[in-house]
């Protein structure tokens, strides 16, 4: 409890003694975007790794494919990014190697959950989207909070500019308060997912000094994954 | 492998494979410890998390580190004679920012438990599956369900065992076993306490106000689902961390049943209709 | 917010606990129990944080229990309050300290009536009568005035019910109803609740 600390017992403090903050944490930037259809999901993230006021890289993907069927985007504190990603493909392995079968994107999402929540006390400080083909085939996305809250979306922005993006989405593809009847509605097709998440980014390029240079695109489908990369602002 | 488990040979080290048994593999199993036994969490390398994330998110001007977790917020249950009813709101806000409109604040543990939840929502989705597992082992052990007063003994012990570290829980389990319907609130205090009603969360002060003023223990199943349903719109309108899909659950000697989810713009409109209609 | 009572005879102890069940400034419960019967001739009374207070009062009434199982004689209420006061002191000096303030009440055929007050640092005091909480501020002098060495049962009742009709006038927040037990040569029995209502016919 509080009360066992060290500060409440001024008598013992050791004068001219100074406890550093510890702060083990950077904001590196980046933004995510994905999109899940009827049979297929796009996931798209930009490519600048900053810090403060300076850029890092401007080619940095974000997007780490974990299996053929699975990518997952993931921005914030890019140390943490890394050491994440590179724990989740050690346990996809030895997943594989135990069961002989590749994780399906459902069970890689549980995983991604539980693993994140373990660093409860002292989290990973990252904005996770996960995207891919689900056991049925069909196109998901799964969103996290910093300590492994996952929710199953069928679109979603995260990192910096995630708050600017989701709006975007929730219009263009969710068509959110558009009161259209069910058969009004267009079916979302991978060309227009495509470029509605493009369009999403070139718009947060010109407002998110986080986000820009290039956005790499990946399309995820059960044949395979196609990427792209469209250029963006490189100031 | 029965015998080899009664001779204990499995412990012996050439019984182990040697490829999982290194330094490395060991090292990296720590990394998910969680995995093999969900009570053991990582450890932060500092004393009191509580205080020490505070730190971190109160300098979040200066260097841009928002840790900002999923809140829920409103939920509410209460018995009367046709069993508990759940009622909850889908809204998920991290500091501000509306995360989702859309979260599923009521979980399904078993066919004869739900749990509510509201707080942290990673805390709460976490422990109710580490909750769902226990309650399904107790079933294997004892060929019994477990009953509504177990299994929140279970979350309230765990939620004991952290106290202090941090963790942000109120939830709410009901559930219907040999003694009848059960409605138990458990939070992250370590606070456990039967009862014919509650609510949780920031919108729960609305909710109360129409749930005390329109209870009462011999409702009929409609009425008193619609009482859930109107206590969390009205909570939905007064609070602003509240709002979304209005979900309503009511559990029988049955199993749950999964009354309505609907949004709450859609009802605002019903029920002005209702009024002007008056 | 809760209060706690309790007051001792020649041959009998009385405790009376208030009913709410408070989280910030909402009342969850009006009907929480927070006097427990541990043995035949021996009850606590809690209070203090929420959750400590149900394990704490658990964890003592269940080795209380084991102890008997054990030995096949009940642990006399002296040695109960030791044992309680000795495991409260040893957690306050762990990371986990229970913040819970308690009346540990029995009676013993050698000893007679005991009541053991037990505050949150494990301070432990034998008393004649005693409270916990913001209502026993109000309560102290009423003790004073009105107990005496050969007081009955139906007066430390009646004392009781004077406390409570302060409590209820003078404390700002509102404690409507207060169970009542008492331990005496034929074991542990609850009486009427103290209630506005009841106080008022």
């Amino acid at each position: 409890m509080s009360f066992l600390s060290i500060d409440h017992f001024s008598d013992y403090k050791v004068h001219g003694a100074q406890r550093p903050d510890f702060s083990p944490y950077e904001s590196n930037g980046g933004s995510i975007v994905a999109i899940a259809g009827d049979d297929f999901a796009v996931i798209a993230a930009d490519t600048r790794l900053s810090s403060g006021y300076s850029i890092h890289s401007r080619t940095q993907t974000k997007l780490f494919q974990l299996s053929p069927l699975t990518v997952l985007g993931s921005t914030g504190c890019w140390c943490d990014t890394l050491s994440l990603t590179s724990l989740m493909r050690v346990r996809m392995q030895m997943y594989e190697h135990t069961h002989l079968r590749t994780m399906t994107t459902d069970a890689v999402a549980q995983m991604l959950s539980i693993t994140m929540y373990n660093r409860r006390f002292f989290p990973y400080y990252v904005s996770n989207i996960l995207a891919g083909i689900d056991k049925n085939g069909k196109g998901v996305v799964f969103s996290y909070d910093p300590i492994g809250h996952c929710e199953n979306a069928k679109c979603r922005a995260g990192g910096t500019a995630g708050p600017l993006l989701q709006p975007v989405l929730d219009n263009q593809i969710q068509l959110k308060n558009m009161n259209l009847d069910e058969k009004d509605k267009p079916i979302l097709t991978k060309e227009r997912a495509v470029s509605v998440a493009s369009d999403t980014f070139i718009s947060a390029a010109e407002r998110d000094i986080y986000t820009g240079d290039f956005v790499e695109i990946k399309i995820i489908t059960k044949d395979g994954i196609e990427s792209m990369t469209i250029n963006l602002r490189k100031d | 492998m029965a015998l080899a488990e009664i001779c204990k040979i499995s412990n012996a080290s050439y019984m182990r494979p040697t490829a999982w048994a290194t330094d490395d593999v060991n090292e990296l199993k720590s990394y998910a410890s969680n995995f093999e036994n969900p009570y053991t969490l990582a450890a932060p390398p500092f004393a009191n998390p509580v205080e020490n994330l505070n730190k971190i998110q109160a300098n979040a001007d200066k260097t841009g580190i928002k840790i900002e977790f999923d809140h829920g917020t409103t939920t509410l249950g209460f018995k009367f004679k046709g069993g508990v009813i759940l009622a909850v709101d889908s809204r998920a806000t991290g500091g501000q920012y509306i995360g989702s409109q859309s979260m599923k604040k009521i979980v399904e543990i078993n066919d004869f438990l739900l749990g509510t939840l509201a707080g942290g929502a990673a805390d709460c989705v976490y422990w109710d599956r580490v909750l769902s597992k226990e309650c399904r082992l107790h079933e294997l052990r004892n060929k019994e369900r477990i009953s509504v007063a177990a299994a929140s003994k279970i979350m309230a012990n765990i939620a004991h065992e952290y106290k202090g570290m941090g963790l942000s829980m109120g939830m709410m389990l009901a559930g219907y076993d040999k003694r009848g319907p059960g409605l138990y609130y458990v939070d992250s205090e370590g606070s456990r306490t039967a009862g014919n009603l509650f609510s949780v969360g920031s919108g729960s002060i609305f909710a109360y106000g129409v749930l005390d003023s329109g209870y009462d223990y011999n409702l009929e199943d409609e009425a008193a689902q619609e009482l859930g349903r109107r206590a969390i719109y009205h909570a939905t309108h007064r609070d602003a961390y509240s709002g979304g899909i209005i979900r309503v659950y009511h559990m029988t000697k049955n199993g749950f049943k999964v009354i309505s989810n609907e949004d709450c713009e859609m009802l605002h409109y019903k029920y002005q209709a209702e009024k002007a209609a008056q | 917010m809760e209060t706690l009572l309790g007051i001792k005879g020649r041959d009998f102890v009385m405790l009376a606990a208030d009913t709410t069940h408070a989280r910030s400034i909402v009342v969850m419960k009006h009907d929480q129990n927070k006097i427990h019967q541990v043995s035949d001739n021996l009850m606590i009374s809690t209070m203090g944080e929420s959750g400590d207070t149900e394990q704490f009062t658990e964890f003592i009434s269940k080795n209380i229990a084991l102890y008997k199982m054990r030995n096949g004689y009940d642990l006399s209420p002296r040695s109960a309050a030791h044992f309680t006061r000795k495991n409260l002191a040893e957690y306050l000096r762990s990371r986990t300290p229970y913040q819970v303030f308690m009346f540990v009440a029995g009676y013993d055929a050698q000893e007679g009536p005991e009541l053991v007050f037990i505050d949150y640092l494990a301070n432990a005091k034998a008393l004649n009568h005693g409270g916990h909480g913001y209502g026993s501020m109000f309560t102290a002098s009423i003790f004073d005035r009105y107990w005496h060495p050969n007081i009955t049962q139906d007066e430390a009742y009646e004392v009781l019910k004077k406390c409570v009709q302060e409590i209820q006038k003078r404390l700002i927040v509102n404690l409507n109803n207060f169970n009542v037990m008492v331990v005496d040569p034929n074991g542990v029995k609850k009486l009427d609740t103290i209630m506005a209502s009841s106080l008022a016919a």
